[in-house]
């Protein structure tokens, strides 16, 4: 098997001091959050742009450029809600290190997103959701098996190009759910298909020094049922050591004494 | 039904380290399949086979080791022919007359021996120390000083001596740096890590991960080198992707099969032939199981290995 794959969440515009250097294009502060990121070992990045209504096309130009040109062509994950901005950062971005991953469609208003992903020989991250939160996982499954039926109709290569998203949910308030989301990782697991989500929603309204701890927890249980990538905070040290120790347990990577160095 | 073949692709492929200078060169490692699996790609870059000479030039070697060198009397001269042997790659001078238990030679007349011979051939060179921790650390940077611009292997630095080695020899001296473990996968991908932590560029790292003679605890050789191509080519490890020598002749030509005389068993028939036959199945085994490169002594062997490698490629 290979290495769990991290996405790192921290360009996003719903960090204050992201939105207003994407707004005012200032490299500064998005080339050293996506430093910071890379250095403690995140694989991919995401770039949340927001639904940048008036300028989305040229912003994620600017930022797909920006980051690949200071970073080694690192592969990034296109996020916003604005298709032409998605087409546009993909119609710059170069594939050496990696397909741009395309985030997210769902099984209803944003199923065309897989459309999108398939035209463009992109990943695209498929959320197993409808209108709403999925009830059940009878529900979930039926929601990947409509995203499945629509990538293969656009020949996508489904088994490595679509990372289902069982949404990971808040524990305070869906406490109760949390085992379900699980179940559900293993049965993607099991039909072969390949994961991932924002695993930090399960610990949202925690006190800041419990999240870490509950996020490692739940990686762990959750690499177990098979999970093959996460969107998370790659500056989180004690979830990256997690992720690091579980590949090791795992054999997705081989031992060596420096492993958490590397 | 048709017989569709499958072929296995990885997205990954082992490091291509080139030594020697100038228009003598020799590249090892490059490929992105198993060893000689030419049905999943083309091999980019076939095995490569050196030929071991010592500073304690000819004693103990075997008849027709000694047949082959007759008339060189220096290390130069003994180089010389070495390097002209039928299907040899590269030159592999061992240092073993500075080990303390034995000769103990001074570290000054090692460089000069490695001095001639740097002088005699403009092969690709391999210089193996003497094998003692501590005297390797000493004389293995002043082999690579001592060697500068001729970008040689550097056999080799372990995990009690890879700063002092590792960094003069990667470093400081612009060498190709040997990283040895013993038959140890963990260690092996260790000190890789260690060695790229000090600086040095992980492509200009070649692994000796330990060797065996061929019946004597060898299954684990061969385990550990499928295990570190499948993590190289399998799992993309970059820590891993460093290509594989394994010096045979110093196993091979040391156990009972090669060493018994033929008065003591001569239901065994001729030495010379035994010491060749221990020598061929080891480094067959070794190439087969993942190494990249192997040193040989006797120039049958040498001959009958690259032979064998022209042919599966």
């Amino acid at each position: 098997m290979s290495k769990f794959i991290t996405i790192g969440e921290r360009l996003s515009t719903t960090a204050p001091a992201v939105n207003k250097a994407f707004t005012a294009r200032d490299p500064e502060p998005i080339l050293m959050r996506a430093k910071q990121q890379l250095d403690a070992g995140a694989t991919y990045l995401d770039v949340n742009i927001g639904p940048a209504e008036n300028d989305g096309p040229e912003l994620m130009k600017w930022a797909v450029e920006l980051l690949q040109s200071n970073f080694d062509n690192v592969p990034l994950a296109l996020d916003t809600s604005n298709v032409a901005a998605i087409e546009a950062g993909i119609s710059v971005y170069n594939r050496s290190k990696g397909k741009p991953i395309v985030n997210s469609a769902d099984a209803a208003g944003r199923i065309e997103y897989i459309d999108l992903a398939a035209a463009n020989d992109a990943i695209v991250i498929a959320l197993c959701n409808g209108e709403g939160i999925a009830k059940d996982n009878d529900e979930r499954m039926m929601f990947m098996q409509t995203m499945m039926e629509r990538g293969m109709e656009h020949g996508m290569d489904v088994e490595n190009d679509m990372w289902f998203d069982p949404l990971f949910l808040v524990i305070k308030g869906m406490q109760d759910k949390q085992m379900q989301v699980l179940e559900f990782i293993k049965m993607i697991s099991d039909m072969g298909m390949k994961s991932t989500g924002g695993l930090s929603n399960n610990s949202n309204g925690m006190p800041k020094h419990i999240r870490p701890i509950m996020d490692s927890a739940m990686v762990a249980m959750a690499m177990m049922q098979g999970l093959t990538s996460a969107i998370v905070n790659p500056n989180d040290l004690r979830l990256m050591e997690t992720i690091k120790s579980c590949d090791i347990i795992k054999n997705n990577n081989l031992y060596a004494d420096s492993y958490l160095e590397i | 039904m048709p017989f569709n073949q499958k072929p296995q692709k990885f997205n990954a492929k082992i490091n291509s380290v080139t030594i020697g200078s100038g228009d003598k060169t020799v590249t090892f490692g490059g490929d992105s399949t198993f060893p000689f699996y030419t049905f999943d790609a083309p091999s980019e870059n076939c095995a490569k086979v050196g030929v071991e000479i010592s500073d304690m030039g000819l004693e103990g070697m075997s008849e027709g080791v000694k047949a082959y060198y007759d008339g060189a009397s220096t290390i130069g001269e003994i180089a010389k022919k070495a390097a002209a042997m039928e299907g040899a790659d590269f030159v592999a001078l061992i240092l073993e007359g500075g080990d303390p238990n034995g000769e103990n030679k001074p570290i000054e007349d090692l460089i000069a021996v490695v001095k001639e011979v740097a002088e005699a051939v403009d092969c690709p060179l391999v210089v193996e120390g003497c094998k003692n921790v501590e005297k390797d650390a000493e004389l293995l940077p002043k082999v690579a000083e001592a060697l500068q611009g001729r970008n040689a292997l550097i056999l080799s630095e372990k995990e009690e001596n890879y700063k002092a080695i590792g960094a003069a020899a990667g470093l400081a001296y612009n060498q190709i740096v040997g990283a040895e473990s013993a038959v140890d996968i963990n260690l092996a991908k260790q000190l890789n890590v260690v060695t790229t932590q000090l600086g040095v560029d992980a492509k200009k790292i070649v692994m000796n991960i330990g060797s065996a003679a061929a019946g004597y605890g060898y299954e684990y050789v061969v385990s550990t080198m499928d295990r570190i191509k499948g993590a190289a080519l399998g799992q993309n490890d970059n820590m891993l992707q460093m290509p594989i020598i394994t010096p045979v002749s110093a196993e091979t030509w040391g156990v009972k099969e090669a060493t018994a005389s033929e008065a003591d068993m001569p239901e065994w028939g001729p030495q010379d032939d035994r010491g060749i036959d221990m020598e061929v199945m080891t480094a067959a085994a070794d190439l087969a199981a993942g190494s990249d490169a192997v040193i040989l002594r006797h120039p049958e062997s040498v001959k009958t290995i690259s032979k064998m490698i022209k042919a599966l490629a």
